[in-house]
């Protein structure tokens, strides 16, 4: 190691020039939470502009995603909005025509697709229903990227599974036939798949759409008792918005292919979102708790 | 501590011995047994006619099973040593027969099992998806206008099972696959190759050569020997130990492409590298028996409703079923008509057609795996 010398000046100019320079360059990524501290992001959306291959049209076109780290964000909007498309972006199944999506500071794309695997762990929204594969197969199958062509099970892979299935809470049923649960059942499942994984984030497109009330509050228990146990930084997405604001740390809202707002919960919804993004008349309670209360669908051709 | 181990020990063996059930060794030891009786009957029964307990001593002579002579002239085509006629007629012309049925049954059954995975259909087979056809008109080909080129049967087999698989996928392929595209593009490939295959008809001038031919585009038994064995031993294990070890991966990609894709499955790589093995086990068995018609799509079926759908399960399954019902269906083909010997995809197709369709009728939804 050499070391070179600077008179003073030019060493302390040199040092501000980089700063300004670390500044400018990372300027988007200071984004601060409601008490002014910064936060860092797990994921991030960089000027993403997607379509599917099949046609032309843009449907996704976002100047900027953040998934706070060790957080739990909730991507909400009406059908249609493209949030899953947006989602299928950021975890890789949908090459952008533009941008690009990082997950802590590289790009995916940097990634062999096992090793994102290891890194970021998907549940997409419709599963194929296979009848005849037990729950405890199917959460093995969660430790697919960790393991080699000719691998055998390793006691990282029994302990991994375990602990899924212990934190989705599906010990009862570890050895009964996929095809003979309840769609809750099923989907605790899936998702004790994708913990088995264990990665760092977790992307999960409407994972309590069509359960019953007790199994949607399974599943978002499970997520947030991981985000909380484990610090993992999850992104989902969810159908309704007044479920979303009560469980999610961050909200982000999407309209029509693009950004509405993004923060909080409690700066985020407001009465003018919901009329805006959603299309429905509603009051908004902040007292005692963020509360949504939808009246009324307001009409289609309003600007 | 000591609690905490035993419990992982516990999750090991659980784990180990998961996926063998039972129902498996029982089905398996089953279809051994099928084999080895069909094997017996196949070997007791013909022209020169044998008690059973007479064959079985042949079966079972020690001269012969530790006969390095013996084995070298099956195995490396050396001269035979001298044995007593019994021993000659059961070692060197029935039992090889039984053991081309043993290793067409087993790679015809493996290559249907990887095909429905991969395809995520039901219906798949290396029939449906033109895999045969093409491999059939190679072997044609080879038969009719190269026949210098006979020894390499298997090869040439594979290539011409390869060019048409690959020409199905790149029909059906549009940035991506799916089952119905799959198999309608490989319906048409094999329509243009049995046409290609009757038109190589007017090309042969010796009747026995027209006549080998059809019997080659029937699937049959007949008239194999320790050759054949030879040619197709080799690649036949090559082909079932690598789909033995890509159960797991087959059954992931049974979770759905877009699963399959989250766990960090390279989904066209496998699928592609997979279906390279089916293609190398329908083409050992094409090369040695010609198109069994039926066989690939009907005994996975057979395999999955008694195994259930975990490919762990039904690869072995279909390794053991395979064999005993190719075997079966040959004494069939051999023994049923006195005087005449009639190919056994005959056999295969008027018990495997009807059986499939009644599975169809049983079945609420066929199609999709």
């Amino acid at each position: 190691m050499t070391h070179q010398h600077h008179s003073a000046t030019e060493e302390q100019d040199h040092d501000q020039e980089q700063a300004q320079e670390y500044e400018h360059e990372h300027e988007h990524e200071q984004i601060t939470d409601s008490d002014g501290v910064t936060v860092e992001s797990a994921l991030v959306g960089d000027g993403l502009e997607l379509s599917y291959p099949a046609s032309e049209e843009t449907i996704v076109d976002c100047a900027r995603l953040d998934i706070p780290e060790a957080a739990v964000t909730a991507l909400v909007g009406p059908n249609g909005s493209g949030k899953s498309t947006l989602l299928k972006s950021l975890s890789n199944h949908l090459e952008p025509d533009a941008g690009t999506v990082q997950i802590h500071g590289e790009d995916l794309d940097s990634f062999s697709q096992k090793e994102l695997a290891r890194e970021l762990g998907v549940l997409s929204q419709e599963n194929d229903s296979l009848g005849s594969i037990t729950v405890e197969d199917l959460v093995y199958h969660g430790r697919y990227p960790h393991r080699g062509f000719f691998d055998s099970v390793s006691e990282e892979d029994h302990r991994a599974v375990d602990r899924a299935i212990e934190l989705a809470g599906i010990d009862h049923i570890c050895d009964t036939e996929l095809g003979q649960l309840s769609g809750g059942q099923k989907q605790l499942a899936w998702i004790a798949m994708v913990l088995a994984q264990d990665t760092d984030v977790l992307l999960l497109d409407e994972p309590t759409t069509f359960l019953d009330i007790h199994h949607q509050f399974r599943v978002l228990e499970t997520i947030r008792q991981l985000n909380e146990q484990k610090g993992v930084t999850v992104a989902v997405i969810l159908h309704d918005i007044s479920q979303a604001a009560r469980f999610a740390d961050y909200l982000v809202a999407i309209h029509d292919g693009e950004l509405y707002d993004w923060g909080p919960p409690e700066e985020v919804v407001t009465e003018q979102l919901l009329a805006d993004v959603f299309g429905v008349e509603a009051t908004v309670k902040y007292e005692p708790e963020l509360q949504v209360l939808p009246k009324q669908a307001l009409p289609d051709n309003r600007l | 501590m000591a609690e905490a181990q035993s419990i992982d020990e516990h999750a090991a063996v659980r784990e180990r011995e998961g996926w063998v059930t039972g129902r498996l060794v029982l089905f398996c030891l089953a279809s051994v047994g099928i084999t080895v009786v069909a094997g017996l009957v196949q070997v007791s029964f013909g022209e020169y006619s044998m008690t059973f307990v007479e064959a079985w001593k042949a079966v079972f002579n020690p001269t012969v099973i530790f006969s390095l002579d013996a084995w070298s002239a099956f195995l490396f085509g050396t001269e035979l040593p001298n044995m007593s006629t019994g021993s000659v007629v059961v070692w060197n012309l029935r039992l090889p027969r039984v053991f081309v049925g043993i290793i067409a049954g087993a790679t015809l059954a493996v290559s249907g099992a990887i095909f429905q995975a991969v395809t995520r259909n039901e219906l798949a087979s290396p029939f449906i998806l033109g895999v045969s056809s093409g491999a059939g008109f190679a072997v044609l080909a080879t038969l009719v206008v190269f026949s210098g080129l006979s020894n390499l049967l298997p090869l040439v087999a594979a290539l011409g099972g390869t060019v048409a698989f690959v020409v199905v996928y790149m029909i059906a392929w549009k940035g991506g696959t799916s089952p119905v595209r799959l198999v309608l593009a490989g319906v048409i490939v094999n329509m243009i190759f049995q046409s290609l295959q009757q038109g190589l008809f007017f090309f042969a001038d010796d009747l026995g050569v027209v006549q080998t031919a059809i019997a080659w585009l029937t699937g049959s038994l007949t008239g194999t020997g320790w050759g054949e064995v030879r040619i197709a031993i080799v690649p036949a294990i090559i082909a079932i130990g690598i789909a033995l070890a890509g159960s797991r991966q087959l059954n992931v990609l049974m979770l759905g492409e877009t699963t399959a894709r989250s766990l960090g499955m390279q989904v066209e790589r496998v699928r592609f590298f997979l279906s390279a093995v089916a293609i190398l086990a329908a083409s050992v068995a094409i090369a040695v028996a010609g198109i069994v018609s039926f066989f690939g799509l009907v005994v996975p079926h057979i395999v999955r409703n008694t195994l259930g759908g975990d490919y762990r399960r039904l690869m072995v399954g279909c390794l053991f079923a395979g064999p005993a019902l190719m075997v079966t269906a040959d004494v069939g083909a051999r023994l049923a008509l006195s005087g005449t010997q009639i190919p056994v995809g005959i056999v295969t197709g008027l018990i495997g057609g009807p059986y499939f369709l009644y599975l169809m009728r049983k079945q609420q939804s066929m199609g999709e795996l």
